[in-house]
């Protein structure tokens, strides 16, 4: 009953399952480095197109596991009622959130692992070694706000529409945030409105890592997020309280 | 916090109210340790929110309850609980067996995972993935659920529906066999058999209110009197004029009669009605107490 043992059956408990449902594995996984194979690198205009959308597309494949693995995880588990006998059972709350976290960001790794292996061997990306890490842990944060997102998708809809919210929510912010698209190429409307949205930040972040020639704005986008991330978890524990 | 004379469950003039209803209204009740306290209640009695307010899951608008002398919802409460509710689900796509080693961790003294597969009759679909299981199957997995922490209080939500007779059978072993060894059972059911088969109290609630509270056998003498089921020629108005009568039904060709003075009752009937046939005579079952006393409840 040691936190860190009932943390690692937790997580042991949520990596099985996980594992068990198709559905969540193969779009998770193999959405961003298909995608980023097809438009990173075959249809890319040569130049640094691979290495542009290597950042955005790293926030892309991370995002699918935790908006869909805490969204649907969370809406299914609380509405059959598991949540409430998790809550009545003398594990904290600690341990359920961490584990999907370490689920999450494992699940993230996995995503992000492919593309870059795409970006290095086929699409000729070329990064100093620190880049290449610093770039991979960038990644991983973006996750986190994700994630609370993705929680606070949860508490909010019932399992049916959880999926259907988390799917737009997960296309919305890659399209809108300019994870496929460079921003610069939308009208303005669209890039004030990609000021709302985390992707967006998280992509420029990404960005400033591998190109450092471009002046940005980094410590604004770092606070925005950290804000944004701030505000999500606030809202987040007060949904975990509010639960009937 | 184990003194045997703390009280299992001890709760103070709880009020609960979920917007135009009261659920619950001035509920107190300390159920001793070692019973098997069964909660009965029609839909709406507020037997399953007395039990949330018991876990913490449901905060009381007013009053309190403790768990072994702990406020309910903390910590050391839970760890003290085993519980089995009503509409909850286990993950799909875990097996019984992987649901109770995970739920074994969160347990200073786990009961073995093999044994509990043995006692609540789980061999042949531990392994298999929850999804895949049948109604009954899947109670019994979360009834071992809720026995894995070896708690010193088991909650048990209408652990039976859904169950065949012989996998009911299971549990009520299990359950009796658990208090034998000083487990505090505390159950609600639809099954009135179940609660007089199985529990030492009974605890009747009836629009949020305790309006019984006492042995199976006490609760039949409280409501008291005698059924007379026969098959008469007389009218209604010569039954009702009978010694003692209080209700009269009528169904097909037999009747019966509850009165308070059963031989009195019998003797005129015999005498009044000589073609009289297919009597019987008996004490009412729990269901008929439980009947009367919550239909007299509500007016």
């Amino acid at each position: 009953m040691k936190l860190s043992n009932i943390l690692l059956h937790e997580t042991g408990a949520e990596m099985t399952a996980s594992l068990r449902a198709p559905e969540f594995i193969f779009p998770t996984l193999a959405l961003p480095c298909v995608f980023y194979a097809i438009f990173g690198v075959l249809l890319s205009r040569g130049g640094n197109a691979a290495t542009y959308l290597l950042a955005t597309y790293g926030v892309f494949a991370v995002m699918g596991p935790a908006i869909f693995g805490f969204g649907v995880g969370v809406a299914t588990e609380r509405e059959k009622g598991w949540l409430s006998l998790k809550r009545v059972a003398p594990a904290p709350a600690a341990s359920y959130i961490g584990a999907k976290l370490i689920t999450t960001l494992t699940f993230a790794a996995l995503a992000l692992v492919p593309v870059y292996l795409i970006a290095g061997f086929l699409g000729d990306v070329a990064l100093p070694r620190a880049q290449w890490l610093t770039l991979f842990g960038t990644h991983l944060l973006a996750a986190l706000p994700f994630s609370l997102i993705g929680l606070l998708l949860g508490f909010r809809f019932a399992s049916g529409a959880a999926v259907a919210v988390s799917n737009i929510v997960f296309l919305g912010f890659a399209l809108l945030g300019g994870l496929w698209i460079p921003i610069s190429m939308f009208p303005g409307v669209m890039q004030t409105i990609a000021q709302a949205i985390p992707s967006f930040h998280l992509a420029e972040i990404s960005l400033s890592v591998i190109d450092t020639n471009t002046p940005r704005n980094v410590g604004l986008h770092v606070g925005v997020i950290l804000a944004m991330t701030a505000v999500l978890a606030l809202l987040a524990a007060a949904a975990w309280r509010r639960q009937p | 916090m184990n003194h045997p004379t703390i009280p299992a469950i001890a709760a103070r003039a709880l009020h609960k109210s979920f917007k135009d209803t009261h659920a619950l209204r001035d509920v107190s009740v300390s159920i001793e340790q070692g019973q098997i306290c069964a909660l009965l209640g029609k839909n709406g009695a507020g037997k399953t929110t007395f039990i949330k307010t018991a876990l913490g899951l449901v905060t009381a608008d007013r009053g309190d309850v403790q768990v072994l002398g702990e406020p309910a919802g903390s910590l050391a409460a839970r760890r003290e609980l085993g519980v089995m509710l009503q509409d909850v689900d286990l993950p799909d796509l875990l097996s019984a067996r992987e649901h109770l080693t995970l739920f074994s961790s969160y347990y200073a003294r786990p009961a073995d995972v093999e044994a509990v597969i043995q006692m609540a009759d789980l061999e042949g679909f531990a392994d298999q993935r929850y999804k895949t299981l049948s109604g009954g199957q899947k109670r019994r997995v979360q009834f071992s659920v809720a026995l894995i922490g070896q708690p010193k209080i088991l909650f048990l939500d209408e652990p039976t529906t859904g169950l065949d007779g012989d996998a009911r059978r299971t549990v009520w072993d299990n359950v009796r066999r658990l208090a034998d060894g000083g487990t505090t059972v505390i159950l609600t059911t639809h099954y009135l058999e179940e609660a007089d088969a199985l529990a030492d109290r009974i605890v009747v609630l009836s629009d949020g209110r305790i309006i019984a509270d006492d042995s199976a056998s006490n609760i039949r003498n409280q409501v008291g009197g005698t059924l007379i089921r026969c098959e008469t020629a007389l009218d209604q108005s010569t039954l009702t004029s009978l010694p003692g009568v209080k209700t009269i039904e009528t169904s097909g060709r037999l009747t019966t009669l509850l009165t308070d003075d059963g031989n009195a009752a019998l003797g005129a009937l015999l005498q009044r009605d000589p073609t009289l046939g297919d009597l019987t005579v008996r004490k009412p079952s729990l269901e008929e107490a439980f009947s009367e006393l919550t239909q007299g409840a509500q007016h």
